[in-house]
């Protein structure tokens, strides 16, 4: 089936690269759209619904568990959706709140609560005055950090991105005030945190044509830990709650009011490199109790710091990434917020801790400017740069080889064991790997680098191992980057059967036609 | 304080307490006054609307300014040919000369070289100084800074133009300093005064931001570098007639400074300031990777690579391809910008190319304000694009 | 091997905007920090030590604010800094800071090396490297992309000009002006950060280094702003529409008009 018409075009070669995400999964795709306002999404959903199409909503497709992929039919892509609709101001909270449509970029936004500018055109005289207000008051900013700052604000609230500051922060969820939705069908609301909530499991919505739409937010309980896996459920919740991280599955969001709160004064960050990794652990325990706590604490093991440390001799991008200890073996990064007095302290503070569990104070790198900043992340993101670099290079002679990463968290107290847990197993099977990440939040990532295929098998075999491990230990089997289409399995595994026919009701209160983001979260029937 | 504000003729309208970049001018109960943050850019000067900042200064006039006659223009030249900058020097010389009404002498230091004179007068020169010597061969600070210094002793030039390349803007502060006389680099402006009859100097400052008219009024000669293609050269007249002179100096036997040998590492194998076709490269590129495909279009068009600042400082590509501010001047016929949001360090280095070409997702990129010719697009499609369509024509044509 | 640096405190022209509508600089949050070419030199001032021996001492002209810079460059470990600050120093040209800086140089005493970095990016004009280098009546070599030898009394780099790169040889001591990308500028450990807490950055007035008041600041400049004003570019843009390939196609169209050609 294919249509074409005034939004609405067939899908051609030329857009190709909409079948693609970060995840290197390939989708395919009938026909394709890009919808600026309101409208005109509305009038292409009535067309879709008329052929019955299947829907798969995009933003800026750097997910990497193929959320973004279409299976078939339509591929809604919102970037065009990129204006900044309104701001308001909380005289209570202090704080700001822009509404923003899907389409905008985190780094665009970024940029422009900084430069304190945006594109007022249609603003309304409060959304002016507010912006008045906001040039004369102090810095702002927008706190969640997912590594990929070219993600879409849409993207993050689909699946409740996070980011190394989230350990301080919280997820992406908690900037979240306001969602505007429309259905598959066209019909729409809009949701406003406090507004909309559950009456213990049961929850009702009136939609903007007035139809009443009601469910069960499912029973299971949700682990204590940093998550990004199947649908926000709780008690009492909060309906705004129910579709941050739905991954697509339940409407498309059309607008996002987000929070603005106060940028500390000075920022700060210090890497350290640990002889061994009792050691790196060891000074992550300490400093995660300190009473100033870290505003990111984040680890590189030794296999990612030798993956470094070749690609900086081989590859041009990296041959800026400073210079590392002559015999440094693992490195936790640590950065804190405040004002400059304290986080000095804080600094020194973990310093000294860092000598106490056995490190060297000559190897650390202190980062007190933005310049210095700038460079202690480079060298983080450095690291999945240097693994897909890795994996491109092995794909050109084995093509089916793919990384294998894990998104798991487990509990505080798990932490030393699920490391335990990783170093044992990898040694054992033999593969190569590197193990980084948000480790503040016990939420590493271990990539497998897979030589061949054997390789291959024997990671993919680990990694399910794993995940049952880790769901023992309280875990979750993915802490940000979603479902998708590619950890479903392993979703079923946490939440169980029942866990996901509980979904499954949530899915069809909302797209009972089952069109929209087909294959997140939910096996293709 | 050197710079002084006129209380009786300030209004206290404080336009100039924004203009300062460095927080200098302050109000001090009903006066402004102006500390030691100034670092004397003017931006004071240009925003008071009143005539109220004046620049004072106690001169020491070391010489009679009077003295000092004519325009000179150091030669440059390699491997036996005159370089471009010469000409356009010599163009720029040769009106100020005409408006001073004296003569241009072009200073000629190296080995082999008695044949560029009649080149030199046919764009414009009036005197032709050859200073010939095996040991002169190579561009050497050292030497041709003691050549320079023994001609500008006896013959007294009032206005020296030299080349802001690599070796222009080595030698020249050299000079200057040797002279204790003012010297204004990368020059894109120059001007007679017509009252006072000094030259007016003008060059991009603070980063591109800003241009700044100079002048040196109390010291001669007036030295400055001048950007690679920004003057325009005469038409050449080979019945020209001009002097050619062969002064008397000493070359020093010894030097501290030598030139061993020259690496031609660039693979282009082109000089960024003269080539005609420039692709130059951004980070709406997305990934170095990209950069094969960029050097893929550059073969078809026989261009050569550039880069902005943003790819050179992370890594991509190495510094010797940055066109801006702190990297190259161009001026190609050509210049292709994919990519790149046009930052204003940017364009100070390629904003007199003829025909501007910008790629760029953003449709209100900077570099669109000054391009002749626009696609709103993803960078890297659109080289694919081009490759596609260009290798498509020269099918046609075979 | 005793090696002085000279560093500059800039205004970070990357963030530096004009305002259209007064066409005036907005100078509201743009941050001074170290000139980044002389990171580089910092660099490799440290690097040359760690290898063979010696002192490192940073040198600036000044407001007193830039101590504070000051203080940053000794955090990274070297061993001593001065501010040469004072009334009579403010609006100095190349010239007169050139000047400046030999004075305070010579009252340093004992260097085999001076590196710079190749020029400010506030004002761009790569002058002052090589005109201290004439005050002082040493050798200099410009642009350096690497240092290829150093031994006690000479060094080789490797010369970066307009169409390649040129290997120069100079006698010691003499004044070596750096490009970027030499090295990869480090950050200031735990250890040299609490090092340099102890340490203070010395300030010197013109009288501490014999300067003569008319040869420096606005006085000594022989130089003078009259105006500045905001550059600029009066060229209309033509956007060009449709498809991709259209767009291709109609440029190059355009282009041809222009005598573009291609082999």
């Amino acid at each position: 089936m294919s249509m074409q018409g005034k939004y609405i075009q067939r899908f051609s070669e030329e857009y190709e690269d909409y079948l693609k995400d970060e995840s290197r999964m390939i989708g395919e795709a009938d026909s394709i759209s890009f919808p600026k306002t309101e409208e005109s999404l509305r009038a292409i959903l009535f067309e879709l619904k008329n052929h019955q199409s299947k829907i798969t909503v995009q933003g800026a497709r750097t997910g990497i568990t193929g959320g973004a992929i279409p299976k078939g039919g339509h591929v809604l892509n919102l970037s065009r959706m990129n204006k900044v609709k309104g701001f308001r101001y909380d005289p209570k909270s202090k704080n700001y709140f822009l509404t923003v449509q899907p389409g905008v970029l985190l780094s665009e936004l970024r940029q422009m609560i900084s430069d304190k500018d945006f594109d007022t055109e249609d603003w309304s005289k409060e959304s002016l005055a507010t912006l008045k207000r906001f040039r004369k008051d102090q810095e702002y900013f927008f706190p969640p950090d997912p590594t990929e700052a070219s993600a879409s604000i849409g993207g993050m609230v689909s699946n409740n991105a996070s980011g190394a500051r989230t350990f301080r922060y919280g997820p992406t969820r908690n900037y979240i005030e306001g969602l505007r939705i429309f259905l598959a069908d066209g019909d729409s609301f809009l949701l406003r945190r406090g507004e909309n909530k559950a009456n213990g499991r049961t929850f009702v919505i009136q939609t903007d044509q007035g139809r009443i739409l009601s469910g069960e937010i499912p029973s299971y309980a949700m682990p204590d830990v940093k998550n990004a896996s199947g649908y926000y459920a709780k008690k009492n919740m909060d309906l705004v709650d129910l579709f941050i991280g739905s991954e697509g599955t339940l409407g498309i969001i059309t607008e996002v009011e987000i929070k603005l709160i106060p940028k500390p004064a000075f920022f700060c960050g210090m890497t350290v490199f640990a002889p061994n990794e009792d050691i790196a652990l060891h000074f992550i325990c300490r400093i995660r109790e300190c009473a100033f706590r870290p505003a990111a604490i984040e680890y590189f093991n030794a296999d990612a710091l030798v993956l470094l440390k070749e690609q900086k001799r081989k590859n041009a991008a990296f041959s800026t990434l400073l210079e590392m200890p002559f015999d440094s073996r693992e490195a936790v990064y640590v950065e804190y917020h405040g004002e400059e007095e304290e986080v000095i302290q804080g600094i020194l503070q973990a310093g000294e801790i860092f000598v106490s569990c056995g490190g060297n104070e000559a190897d650390t790198w202190l980062a007190l400017n933005s310049q210095g900043m700038e460079q202690l992340h480079f060298f983080r993101h450095a690291v999945p740069e240097a693994v897909n670099l890795t994996i491109d290079e092995r794909r050109r002679k084995e093509a089916g080889l793919t990384k294998l990463g894990t998104d798991m968290a487990v509990p505080d107290a798990m932490l030393e064991d699920v490391m335990h847990l990783y170093r044992t197993t990898l040694r054992e099977t033999g593969v190569e790997s590197v193990i980084f990440g948000h480790i503040g939040n016990n939420h590493v990532h271990v990539n497998i680098l897979p030589r061949n295929m054997e390789d291959y098998i024997k990671g993919k075999a680990l990694y399910g191992k794993w995940a049952e491990a880790v769901l023992k230990m309280g875990g979750t089997v993915s802490a940000e980057h979603g479902i998708g289409k590619m950890k479903i399995s392993l979703l079923k595994k946490m939440i169980g059967e029942k866990g996901i026919e509980e979904m499954k009701g949530i899915k069809r209160t909302f797209d009972p036609e089952w069109r929209l983001n087909i294959g997140n979260l939910f096996e293709i029937e | 304080m050197s710079i002084e504000i006129n209380t009786e003729k300030c209004t206290r309208c404080k336009a100039c307490i924004k203009a300062c970049p460095f927080d200098a001018i302050k109000i001090e109960g009903e006066r402004l006054q102006i500390s030691e943050w100034c670092t004397r850019c003017a931006a004071c000067i240009s925003s008071c609307k009143f005539g109220a900042i004046e620049i004072k200064k106690d001169v020491r006039i070391v010489d009679a300014l009077s003295d000092y006659k004519g325009v000179w223009v150091l030669v440059e030249h390699k491997k036996g040919k005159i370089a471009p900058i010469t000409f356009e020097l010599l163009g720029a010389g040769r009106r100020l000369a005409d408006e001073l009404k004296v003569s241009v002498s072009t200073i000629v230091i190296g080995d082999e070289i008695q044949t560029y004179a009649q080149t030199l007068i046919a764009y414009g020169s009036d005197e032709v100084y050859l200073i010939e010597d095996p040991s002169l061969k190579d561009y050497n600070d050292e030497l041709y800074c003691a050549v320079m210094t023994q001609l500008i002793r006896e013959k007294k030039p009032e206005i020296i133009l030299i080349g802001a390349t690599a070796n222009g803007r080595s030698l020249a502060p050299r000079i200057a300093s040797r002279f204790n006389t003012g010297l204004t680099a990368d020059c894109t402006g120059l001007e007679i005064d017509p009252d006072k009859k000094i030259l007016i100097q003008t060059r991009p400052a603070f980063g591109g931001n800003l241009m700044a008219s100079i002048i040196c009024p109390h010291h001669r000669p007036q030295m400055a570098t001048i950007r690679p293609r920004v003057m325009k050269p005469m038409m050449p007249d080979e019945s020209r007639e001009g002097k050619v002179i062969r002064p008397n100096v000493n070359i020093p036997k010894q030097t501290s400074v030598k030139t061993l040998g020259f690496l031609d590492s660039f693979q282009d194998g082109l000089n960024l300031a003269e080539a005609d076709i420039i692709l130059s490269a951004g980070k709406g590129l997305g990934k170095p990777e990209n950069l094969e495909l960029l050097k893929q279009l550059a073969q078809i068009l026989g261009a050569t690579i550039g880069a902005s600042r943003a790819i050179v400082d992370a890594g991509w590509i190495d510094s010797c391809y940055q066109i801006g501010q702190t990297g190259k001047t161009v001026a190609p016929k050509f210049y292709f910008a994919f990519g790149i949001s046009g930052a204003i360090q940017h364009l100070a280095g390629m904003s007199t190319s003829d025909i501007i070409i910008a790629v760029n997702k953003d449709k209100d990129a900077p570099i669109f304000k000054i391009a002749n010719y626009g696609i709103v697009g993803d960078a890297v499609e659109v080289i694919s694009a081009m490759i596609q369509c260009f290798a498509k024509k020269q099918n046609h044509r075979l | 091997m005793d090696i002085i640096v000279c560093v500059k405190q800039v205004p970070d022209t990357q963030e530096v905007k004009i305002d259209p509508r007064t066409n005036t600089i907005v100078r509201e949050g743009v941050s001074s920090v170290l000139n980044p070419f002389d990171a580089y030199a910092v660099e490799e001032a440290l690097r040359i030590r760690d290898r063979f021996g010696g002192k490192v001492i940073a040198i600036s002209m000044g407001i007193q604010k830039a101590s504070k810079m000051l203080k940053e460059i000794l955090a990274l470990g070297v061993d001593d800094a001065v501010l040469l600050s004072d009334r009579v120093f403010a609006g100095a040209d190349t010239l007169a800071t050139a000047y400046t800086l030999a004075l305070g140089i010579q009252k340093i005493g004992k260097y085999d090396l001076i590196l710079c970095g190749k020029q400010a990016i506030d004002g761009d004009t790569a002058q002052v490297g090589p005109s201290l280098a004439e005050k002082l009546n040493i050798p200099h070599i410009t642009y350096a992309s690497k240092i290829e030898k150093l031994e006690s009394r000479w060094i080789r780099v490797r010369r970066l000009v307009d169409d390649g790169y040129e290997i120069v040889e100079a006698s010691l001591p003499a004044v070596i002006t750096v490009e970027k990308g030499l090295n990869v500028p480090r950050l200031p450990s735990l250890k040299t950060f609490k090092a340099a807490q102890k340490k203070g950055v010395k300030i010197w007035n013109h009288q501490d280094i014999l300067a003569d008041p008319s040869c420096t600041g606005l006085n000594g400049s022989p130089t003078q702003v009259i105006k500045t004003f905001v550059p600029q570019y009066g060229k209309s843009v033509e956007i060009l529409e449709g498809t991709m390939t259209q767009q291709v196609e109609k440029l190059f169209h355009k282009l041809s008009e222009e005598g573009f050609l291609f082999e």
